[in-house]
């Protein structure tokens, strides 16, 4: 479908809604891509991005799919403003039928109406537009929707859908919750709501048109070049042109001077609680409205506009996605920069602490010393094990410590994930004792090996061998007798085979212990599932998307 | 002014002084914050407290005392706050001084603002209430601000945002330093119209500051209103019908000012908008709205937030609104109050570095466990043991029998001797086990500092490792020296005897062995039984004498190594305690003290204040 639009609206080129389906695909990938995205280190920017993603999200599901895929489906206008501003009553007046509730108790309207002429309900029946959003039909004259919501069914995440004549076909018009409310699902569904809309209809009042609010939807607006209509409501007759000046002139300067104003005077009929104002006030907002919709250029030209204006949005807001994405990669290599740093430092430190016997002192150092007359082999393994078992644990506590004091600088470190430690310390310990006993087993079966081979007259008590071996392999340089001792009971080449066998076992336990802690240490951030792939998928989909276009 | 004057004087007939003050603006605030500096640092309350506790007969001269000291300043001229509150002020003053090496500044950055702000009050005029009128645009401040002033003074208007600046207006004289204190310049300085004041004998006192809105696009306005309503001792916020659900009202101001409740009226504006009921209705909802923001609601004269419903254009509801205001200005106590509110805030943000789960504190437990670890390290349980055995060995080699000495010998020499002997020889350098004492001190920092709030964790376990450094050296040298009980190994008074015996059984051996000799080469007369009997006696003799000796030298054996390892880990332990657990300990009792502050800043401890 290629046709021109009598007015050029946003950029140089001609603006039409050509959708082949290389866009679509495209763009679904893209969608797959933002919906992929992450961002579970709380960095600066983190909760910023989780919002844009989801905004992003939600425009990509609700809006820009739905609506190149199905280009002759109707116009959806959205009211939407901030509390009070009187979109209920507008959205009523411009129906002619009292369908959403107007009141004076803020915020009034809880549940998103949709209204659109009865031909085109298939179209917002389905799930096509607002997939996440419960549909609730309700037939004529009911008063409140509440009271047909199911039990337990969440008020916030319904749609309710009106049929009214009086609308042409091919417009629908939605009635939003406040922008501002002081219920926070409310914002995020007004936010989802208005991303949704092909003319984004912004109601403020005569009391509130200098209000912050309003301004950052009408700069966002204008930052995605959406079609745009504001809505200068509850206006008193005394001052109608004198304000009206005043918002046109903030309006020129905030660079919205071509955006379509109209001016609704407030009534005394209207204003609280009557909800309909007469057809005269908003005449104009509705031949406007009507126009866009009948008027096949117009028509082509809004829906374009927004389209277009969404998709060159995308090329903005998806490196800055991308962007939060190698920010969360960055942190997190940060993060693991400094478990692997204080753990391979106190490998070395161990290392260097086993050569120079660090592991023959204390009680260890005692038994030797009584060894053997006052000290049974078991004995002298037993202390040995259980001094290498505490050097280990040693390094593995201070290597903790290290990432923490690293960590505690570091933002991203604060995810829930991460401060939850290990449960238990003492785990620590257990497992290092497993392995450290093991490596005992182990170096007696060596030792009963070597024994073995000697002849049967000669051959010492292995556990004595085995002890001898495990002080040569711990002590360093104190331990030289133990390397004489074990020379003369099983020879010099026996000695020597089984120290090197011995040694390489050690140095084995040592790493694995090391390697397994270091791996627990960084297993909640492994399964944060932060990589490096994100940035480049999110800008890959767009550049795609860009030469598809 | 004679009207001021004469109310004083009926109202306090103990401050003559006061009409010349108020003749001389300019020395109010001096002499006002003279006043004030004079009544805290005399303290007349707290020594009154103690001194009626401890001396029952003064109880009631001195109650009076108190209570007409405690009754003035809320009445009386110059700002002086409760004896509550200024104990509480000056707890946190103290709370900060300490804390300042412990947390960084930022944290600490709110207390001392509060602390600055109440100092800046108190020096300027008690006399006087600063009510700031704040809202959300075209609520109808101005609007307020000019129906209670009685003259069009703020400028009011359909263009909005109205006000850019904010005004003062001052109901009497003595102000100007308040208002200079907001940064007001005079020019932006008005009298409310002159019959007006004088038919609101009860808004004598007022400063009503008109502040520009809260959420307009207009940035600087809302920093101004931000920053103003940190200086003023009270706060109307107008609201209309149409805002008054605006999220940037609950979630910006309302909310985290719920604690100052009790100095804030919220008017909703433009009623005359609202048909009949509605403005009831809207009131109500305003109403739960507030409440929901956790503010508490003065109803039924309660102290708390006035809600009043009122039109500033038609002046309905006026009256009500000045009637509050007269009974509050009159009362004199918002500035306290207000204070009051920030210093509940700024503990409330403290309270995550100060306030703890459980029990903080060194229990006996990581003590002990501390200096078993340490014992450990030194190798005390292994040296005792070693000790033990040597000394058994040592006994029994005494008391065994000569033969079994010697076959013992002869055993030793044809065995390979290890390390032992080279070993004793040579010093040994790194005797303590370094990784055992740092995991000790790790695991009592650890100990220490759980449950404490994180800065004050850290700096316990920064106190343990500095004790820690230069440990493992000092249990190096104090292995070497506690090493070994000095001189030689007690002996038990048995022993003499037992070796007596042992002697004589294997001289009964030779004995009967020599007259056995002697009567087969025939020297002596042939008698069988009693040289048989003689060698019997001493061929079983000896070793039961042996096995008896084992037996006997168990217990002494055991005590020597028990003595060895005593010695041994009482003296790691001693080292341990004066270079890890002190500084420990001093840190924690640093803590308790500032936690204690802080229970007396919260309030918990103010009575425990005065006693």
């Amino acid at each position: 479908m290629l046709q021109n639009s009598p007015k050029i609206g946003h950029s140089s080129h001609v603006v039409t809604l050509d959708v082949r389906p290389q866009l679509l695909d495209a763009l679904s990938a893209l969608r797959d891509r933002v919906a992929a995205a992450r961002f579970p280190l709380p960095l600066a920017g983190a909760a910023r991005a989780r919002a844009n993603r989801d905004e992003l999200l939600a425009q990509l599901d609700d809006y820009l799919v739905p609506r190149l895929r199905d280009p002759e489906a109707p116009l959806l206008a959205v009211v939407g403003g901030s509390t009070g501003a009187g979109k209920s009553t507008l959205v009523n007046s411009l129906v002619g039928r009292r369908v959403s509730e107007a009141g004076v108790l803020r915020p009034t309207t809880r549940t998103p109406v949709l209204v659109c002429h009865p031909e085109d309900h298939h179209w917002f029946s389905g799930m096509r537009v607002l997939p996440d959003l419960t549909r609730v039909w309700v037939p004529h004259h009911q008063d409140t929707a509440d009271d047909l919501l199911l039990p337990g069914e969440n008020p916030a995440r319904v749609l309710r859908v009106e049929t009214a004549d009086t609308l042409p076909p091919g417009l629908a018009l939605l009635d939003a919750p406040d922008i501002d409310s002081l219920v926070s699902d409310n914002r995020v569904l007004a936010a989802e709501l208005i991303s949704a809309a092909d003319i984004w209809v912004m109601v403020t009042t005569a009391a509130r048109y200098a209000d912050a609010v309003p301004w950052h939807m009408l700069r966002t607006a204008k930052e995605y070049d959406v079609t745009l209509v504001t809505v200068l409501d509850r206006v008193p007759h005394q001052v109608v042109s004198e304000v009206s000046r005043q918002y046109g002139a903030l309006m020129t300067k905030a660079g919205l001077g071509h955006v379509p104003r109209f001016t609704v005077p407030e009534l005394p009929e209207s204003a609280w609680g009557g909800g309909l104002l007469p057809a005269t006030a908003v005449a104009a907002l509705r031949t406007w409205l009507v126009h866009q919709t009948l008027d096949p250029a117009a028509r082509q030209h809004v829906m374009a506009r927004t389209a277009y204006g969404v998709l060159d949005s995308l090329n903005a807001r998806m490196p800055e996605l991308a962007g939060a994405a190698a920010a969360q990669y960055a942190a997190a290599l940060r993060l693991t920069a400094a478990v692997d740093g204080a753990y391979d430092s106190e490998h070395a430190r161990v290392r260097g602490r086993l050569q120079a016997g660090a592991v023959l002192a204390g009680d260890a150092l005692k038994r030797w010393r009584a060894f053997p007359l006052d000290c049974t082999p078991g004995e002298l393994l037993d202390t040995l094990v259980e001094s290498l078992s505490a050097l280990l644990l040693c390094a593995v506590a201070a290597a903790d410590e290290r990432v923490d004091d690293a960590w505690r600088r570091e933002p991203a470190a604060d995810a829930p994930e991460l401060t939850a430690r290990d449960p238990a310390p003492e785990s620590a310990e257990h497992r290092i004792g497993l392995a450290v006993r093991r490596w005992r087993r182990e170096l007696e079966e060596y030792a009963e090996d070597e024994v073995r081979e000697l002849e049967r007259g000669h051959a010492p008590d292995p556990e004595m061998v085995a002890a001898l071996v495990a002080t040569v392999l711990l002590g360093g340089r104190r331990a030289r007798n133990a390397g004489e001792g074990l020379a003369e009971r099983i020879g010099a080449h026996g000695a020597l085979r089984l120290r090197d066998r011995g040694g390489r076992l050690l140095l084995d336990v040592v790493d694995r212990v090391m390697h397994t802690e270091r791996e627990r240490r960084l297993a909640p951030l492994d399964a944060l599932e932060v990589h490096a792939e994100p940035q480049a998928e999110l800008i890959a989909a767009l550049s795609v998307l860009q030469k598809e276009r | 002014m004679t009207a001021v004057t004469d109310q004083d004087h009926t109202e306090h007939p103990e401050h003559p002084e006061r009409p010349k003050q108020h003749e001389h603006p300019e020395h109010d605030a001096s002499e006002g914050s003279e006043a004030a500096m004079r009544t805290d640092s005399g303290s007349p309350w707290d020594d009154g407290l103690i001194a009626r506790r401890v001396n029952g007969s003064a109880e009631e001269e001195q109650r009076t005392v108190t209570e007409s000291r405690a009754s003035g300043p809320q009445t009386v001229a110059p700002l002086a706050y409760g004896p509550h509150l200024g104990s509480r002020l000056e707890a946190l003053r103290e709370l900060v001084g300490l804390s300042r090496a412990r947390l960084d500044h930022r944290t600490l950055a709110p207390a001392g603002r509060v602390l600055d702000e109440s100092a800046a009050r108190r020096r300027l005029s008690g006399q006087h209430t600063v009510v700031a009128i704040a809202g959300a645009t075209g609520s109808g401040k101005s609007q307020l601000f000019n129906a209670l002033a009685g003259v069009p003074i703020s400028e009011t208007g359909v263009r909005r945002p109205t006000t850019a600046a904010p005004i003062a207006c001052s109901w009497s004289d003595g102000a100007a330093s308040l208002i200079e204190r907001l940064g007001i310049p005079p020019r932006l300085r008005r009298r409310p119209l002159q019959a007006t004041a004088d038919a609101d004998e009860r808004l004598r006192g007022l400063v009503l500051v008109d502040l520009p809105d809260h959420d307009s696009a207009a940035v600087q306005h809302r920093e101004q209103v931000d920053r103003v309503l940190g200086l003023v001792d009270a706060v109307i916020w107008v609201v209309d019908p149409e805002k008054y659900a605006d999220a940037m009202l609950h979630e910006r101001y309302l909310r985290p000012m719920a604690a100052h409740a009790e100095v804030m009226f919220v008017v909703l504006n433009q009623i005359d908008r609202l048909p009949g009921e509605a403005a009831e209705q809207v009131l109500d909802d305003l109403r739960r709205l507030l409440d929901e923001d956790g503010i508490v609601l003065g109803e039924y004269g309660e102290p708390g937030t006035s809600v009043l419903a009122l039109s500033a254009l038609t002046g309905d509801g006026m009256g009500e609104l000045r009637e509050a205001l007269g009974r509050f200005v009159s009362e004199r106590g918002a500035p306290a109050r207000r204070i009051s509110a920030d210093v509940d805030i700024a503990a409330a943000r403290l309270w995550p570095v100060y306030a703890t789960r459980r029990r903080v504190g060194l229990s006996e437990e990581a003590r002990e466990e501390f200096s078993d670890r340490l014992a450990d390290a030194v190798g005390a349980t292994a040296a005792g043991e070693a000790a033990e055995r040597a000394w058994l060995r040592n006994a029994n080699r005494a008391c065994g029998t000569p033969w079994l000495r010697l076959w013992r010998w002869c055993q030793e020499r044809s065995e390979p001797s290890t390390g032992r002997v080279a070993l004793r020889g040579q010093p040994d350098e790194e005797v303590t086990a370094r990784q055992r004492v740092e995991q000790a001190v790790r695991t009592v920092a650890d100990r220490a500092s759980a449950g404490l709030p994180a800065p004050w964790a850290q700096a316990v376990r920064e106190a343990a490792t500095r004790g820690s450094q230069g440990l493992p050296e000092a249990l190096d040298e104090l292995a070497v020296r506690a090493g070994l009980p000095p001189g030689r190994p007690p002996r038990p008074g048995w022993w003499p005897l037992a070796v007596l015996v042992q002697a004589s059984m294997t001289v009964l051996q030779f004995v009967g062995g020599l007259w056995l000799l002697g009567q087969i080469i025939g020297v002596t007369a042939p008698n069988l039984g009693v040289p048989v009997l003689l060698m019997v006696i001493g061929i079983v003799g000896g070793p039961l004498i042996e096995w008896s000796c084992r037996i006997a030298a168990r217990g002494p054996a055991r005590r020597y190594g028990l003595e060895a390892e005593r010695r041994l880990r009482e003296a790691a332990s001693g080292c341990g305690r004066a270079r890890v657990l002190d500084p420990v300990a001093a840190e924690l009792l640093r803590y308790r003290e500032v936690r204690e502050q802080y229970g007396r800043v919260v309030g918990v401890g103010a009575g425990g204040g005065g006693g």
